[in-house]
């Protein structure tokens, strides 16, 4: 048998058609899951007469950047994106903190009816959105938030998932450290300062990551909650667009190139982080 | 009014006695940790009426009035023409500035409607889908105007379809925008090199000639006709026609299940499936195209259509004229638009009424007229010396021939529903009808029982 | 779940009783009050919802059983709720068998491997809305890129959403292509964390590769394959984004789900206790379906 050189490894031949037919079936299954993304971009930069031939050609004949002018005046990107942020970054914060107290508790604090309050938390991350949506809108009702931004910040800052991750962290850390601590003269909220959080790094970015990928995408709560243009976040804000331009795709597509932009800039920049914390919220026990 | 605040409290308290009553068991010595959670509930619900009130304080500052106003964005014309009106207004009122957004449009519109009177934003001044106006006015989110009403306008002078919309049991709640109605288009381009005379524009045609000249017209390229087959546009004026009847006088009944209806319906669908004569019901979702990119790039002849597709079409720049759409045993045409209503709760009723009085007149209806957006809803505009005013022969083609087709249309019985889960009961069966090959008879029984069902229970529930 | 349960039992019994309630009470409270205010209370308020006639506007009337007695009888909610099993069955088992795949593909030693893994995560973090937008022109059956490429492979052409036939299966094959990536980096990580000590002893038995996956890997992968099963079973019983956004249900009721009915009652025929009925229905649904799964799980577990 004769073995292979490649990449500075020694493969043999039989590895080396494993890998290869791994590498076909990964870049075909790559072509799939890009093409979509491809041929947003490429009809964004179409003229709408060479939108509607075929078959569909990849390119246009020129590049016609008037289609991201042109949503300008109707896609207000800038507001919708600062809109976006504002929750996002508002949610994110005020679900980490209370999360990460409220783990803390749960995995080491003595108080009466913890387990059960905390059968509770389990419970209910099982319940569908849609299942408290209504009363919820009534609620934001009444405390007449209702098609602001407070109506989606408000409701999001206490996340069961959040609490059931971080106490899972918790108990993993040994106590031995948090009773030196506390012999230490250290109080429950120091050691939970001091020694706990700065270890939870990477449960906290998986929390953030996920967080943020749900606020940031989220459809169905501004879809309640929003009515008014100013208000919108990106993706209301798209959607709205895509009422009124039903047929004109390359604008469309342009809005919807931009509307992706930042949580794609987000995910390149950070992608290891985003891989890391997706890999690690599936890990159980 | 009260008791409906008193309801959503009851709602968010039990919310929040949850909260209170479990937060005290939860925490071991009980006081210790109920107190700061009540404490913590009072202020949140303390504060909403505060900030109810703060809203129109603010409005008030400077003498200054701000009338809020929404409306969808059906097109983005029409948005710019909103706009247009709007700071025609403003500079004729001063002191009163109108805020303007555009929401969402169609199902999502009533959505939103719906959440802003739930959280008490409704806007001052908002659009209102005909079909949505009865829902809205019989809970009394509408300021009723009758009085008002009737010292500026009379009634007599609005067309029969807008007169049937707006008056609710002698009372009326808004003003009707305008009237669109259904309209055949075609291509002179078409026909001329088919060598067919043109449709006629003051007679309308019986269906059986229509039908002949859809199949002549239709060639490898070019189908006769498309839009026949989109119920909410024309199916009423069809039924109608041929002297069949969605519902009894009275709304409360559904009566589409009759030989009538089942003519109707299976003349639309043989134009396609036996005379090879219309494209595919599906035709506009499969291409992505609009329905006047057809018309223009000359794939139908013909296109029924609303009569505010005119303000685009007259834009492309093709030669394209209007007639009148065929008709079964009487010609027949029917109309229905979006109404202007006042909030009920609105701080700035005077304000609200005298943008609705200008939304009405020659600045703002009279320039969506022009355009070929609207067509005029008052009598008095379809006189002589009015239509010398908003007509354009550029524009409105054949329209003027046309004039008594808009004026003696009768109403568009959906906007007289009592709930537009009828009108998405008609949607689903027709769909399956037209696109999945449900059998006729078993489209109208199915759309007269379902449709009965939601009567019957809005009926028993008063 | 059932290992989380399970753990602070074995901690009450280790640590002398103590009582940290004032602690509890500042750092749990903030969040149980939001917890009770926006999940449980909302949660025991659909409930009593459910036996209301309520719709936003006028005060709210007590009828007992009567949504509940009227959505037994409501066709349009058998359908939907039919729609919605559809949906699990088209995507769930596809979906994981493909990720699963590209999950074992992924777990060698690949060239860049960063780029496939960043390619095949790229769905997930975007919106909805933007899929939706784009695969609708994707799926247009006369200059959509799908048809095209039917017609290069000599495959038939297709209507797509715009077919009451095959709207549902569109629907699915987006989700598939939304949550591909997400599953396979699930199935990733749970496939690093066996040993490379167990392949190779079967190795040493002379096993094949395929031979390994189906002793080894899968066996040893059970729990991943379980919560990412939970998990796609309950997030595909609650789709509701791509339907409204796509095909609003149509044509017909084809492609209708529970939650877009829900939402139609809910906001636009001013319905709230009706749908409140209906979100316990699939509340219910949920629940049953995931109960049945922590009992299969265990039994495994007791088998193996």
């Amino acid at each position: 048998m004769t073995n292979i050189h490649a990449f500075g490894r020694t493969y043999t031949p039989k590895q080396m058609i494993l890998r290869i037919i791994s590498h076909v079936i990964l870049l075909f299954g790559a072509l799939t899951m890009l093409m979509p993304f491809i041929w947003m971009l490429s009809t964004s930069f179409k003229s709408l007469g060479e939108v509607f031939v075929f078959p569909p050609t990849m390119f246009g004949e020129r590049i016609v950047w008037e289609n991201y002018t042109k949503i300008s005046s109707r896609f207000d990107y800038f507001r919708y994106f600062m809109n976006s942020i504002k929750v996002s970054v508002w949610v994110v914060a005020f679900q980490l903190f209370t999360s990460a107290m409220a783990g803390f508790a749960f995995s080491r604090l003595q108080f009466r009816f913890r387990e059960q309050i905390f059968l509770l938390y389990l419970a209910t991350m099982m319940v569908p959105i849609h299942v408290t949506i209504i009363p919820n809108f009534i609620q934001m009702t009444f405390y007449g938030v209702v098609n602001t931004l407070w109506s989606l910040m408000i409701p999001p800052m206490v996340s069961a998932f959040g609490t059931f991750l971080m106490r899972q962290f918790f108990l993993t850390v040994p106590r031995e450290l948090d009773e030196a601590a506390k012999i230490d003269g250290c109080t429950p909220f120091g050691i939970f300062i001091r020694i706990l959080l700065p270890m939870a790094g990477s449960t906290i970015a998986t929390l953030a990551i996920f967080c943020f990928m749900n606020t940031w995408n989220d459809y169905f709560t501004p879809l309640i909650y929003i009515s008014e243009q100013r208000q919108y976040t990106l993706p209301l804000g798209l959607a709205g667009m895509k009422g009124s331009y039903s047929t004109d795709w390359p604008v469309l597509m342009a809005a919807t190139s931009l509307s992706i932009l930042p949580v794609l800039v987000a995910f390149l920049l950070a992608q290891d982080a985003f891989v890391k914390g997706i890999m690690l919220s599936g890990m159980k026990d | 009014m009260k008791r409906t605040k008193l309801t959503k409290a009851l709602v968010a308290c039990l919310a929040a006695a949850m909260a209170v009553s479990v937060a005290g068991c939860g925490g071991g010595g009980g006081q210790q940790s109920s107190a700061p959670a009540a404490d913590n509930n009072a202020p949140a619900a303390d504060n909403a009426p505060a900030a109810d009130n703060n809203a129109p304080a603010a409005d008030n500052k400077g003498g200054d009035v701000t009338i809020s106003f929404m409306g969808w964005e059906a097109s983005p014309l029409e948005t710019d023409a909103v706009k247009n009106g709007i700071s025609i207004f403003e500079s004729e009122n001063p002191g009163v500035k109108v805020s303007y957004t555009p929401s969402l449009s169609g199902a999502e519109y009533t959505a939103k409607l719906l959440s802003t009177v739930a959280g008490d934003s409704t806007p001052d001044v908002m659009f209102m889908q005909s079909t949505d106006y009865r829902m809205f006015a019989s809970r009394g989110v509408l300021t009723e105007v009758t009085d008002k009403f009737s010292e500026e306008f009379s009634l007599d002078d609005f067309v029969d379809s807008a007169r049937q919309i707006m008056e609710i049991d002698g009372h009326v709640f808004g003003i009707q925008s305008c009237i669109v109605t259904p309209v055949l288009y075609y291509n002179k381009d078409i026909f001329d090199a088919a060598g067919i005379p043109y449709p006629s524009a003051s007679e309308a045609m019986q269906w059986e000639d229509f039908r002949q000249l859809c199949i002549k017209l239709t060639t490898d390229d070019v189908y006769g006709c498309y839009g026949q087959e989109v119920v909410s546009t024309s199916l009423n004026a069809f039924l109608q026609s041929n002297g069949a009847a969605m519902y009894t006088d009275d709304m409360n009944t559904c009566t589409v299940n009759s030989p009538e209806a089942i003519e109707v319906l299976n003349a639309i669908r043989d134009l396609r499936i036996v005379d090879n004569a219309a494209p595919d019901a599906t035709t506009l979702e499969n291409i992505g195209m609009s329905a006047n990119q057809m018309l223009q790039t000359g794939r139908v002849a013909m296109l029924i259509d609303g009569s505010w597709a005119l303000q685009e079409l007259a834009s492309i720049g093709f030669p394209v004229d209007m007639a009148p759409i065929p008709y079964f045993k009487t010609p027949t045409n029917i109309a229905q638009a979006h109404l202007h209503c006042i909030s009920a709760r609105s701080p700035h009723q005077d304000e609200s009424w005298e943008f609705l009085k200008f939304l009405s007149g020659m600045n703002y209806q009279g320039a969506l007229v022009k355009s070929g957006l609207w067509m005029p809803n008052r009598i008095s505009m379809y006189e002589d010396a009015a239509v010398n005013e908003w007509f354009d022969p550029a524009v409105h083609g054949s329209y003027k021939q046309m004039l008594g087709y808009f004026k003696d249309a009768k109403v568009q019985v959906s906007a007289l529903q009592k709930s537009s889960q009828c009108s998405d009961i008609l949607t689903e069966e027709t769909d399956k009808f037209f696109k999945d090959g449900q059998a006729t008879e078993a489209t109208v029984e199915n759309l007269q029982t379902r449709i009965n069902e939601v009567l019957e229970r809005l009926a028993s529930e008063g | 779940m059932a290992n989380a349960v399970a753990a602070p039992a074995k901690s009450k019994k280790r640590s002398k009783l103590q009582n940290d309630t004032g602690w509890a009470v500042l750092m749990l409270g903030p969040n149980l009050l939001g917890f009770l205010l926006f999940m449980l209370g909302p949660v025991v308020a659909t409930l009593f919802l459910s036996f209301t006639e309520y719709d936003l506007i006028a005060p709210l009337k007590f009828i007992g059983l009567q949504n509940y007695i009227e959505m037994f009888q409501d066709e349009i909610v058998g359908q939907t709720l039919l729609n919605t099993f559809i949906y699990t069955i088209l995507t769930v088992p596809v979906g994981m068998c493909l990720s699963l795949i590209l999950a074992v593909l992924l777990d060698q030693d690949l060239a860049i491997r960063r780029f496939y893994r960043a390619v095949y995560f790229l769905p997930s973090i975007t919106s909805m809305v933007a899929v939706a937008v784009v695969w609708q022109w994707i799926y247009n059956p006369e200059f959509g890129l799908l048809n095209y490429v039917f017609s290069v492979v000599g495959l038939p052409q297709m209507k797509w959403l715009s077919s009451s036939s095959t709207s549902l299966i569109s629907i699915a094959i987006v989700g598939i292509w939304k949550s591909l990536g997400y599953n396979m980096l699930l199935f990733l990580s749970g496939l690093q964390g066996i040993s490379t000590t167990y392949y190779e002893a079967s190795e040493l038995d002379g096993a094949n590769k395929l031979q390994q996956f189906w002793y080894v890997t899968v066996p040893m992968l059970r729990p991943t394959i379980f919560f990412v099963f939970v998990m796609s079973i309950i997030s595909s019983f609650q789709v509701f984004d791509s339907v409204m956004l796509m095909t609003k249900g149509g044509p017909g009721r084809s492609s209708s789900v529970l939650v877009h009915y829900l939402y139609q009652n809910a906001f636009q025929y001013f319905r709230m206790g009706y749908a409140c009925a209906i979100a316990y229905l699939l509340f219910a649904v949920v629940l049953i379906i995931t109960l049945c799964n922590m009992r299969f799980e265990k039994k495994m577990r007791d088998i193996y």
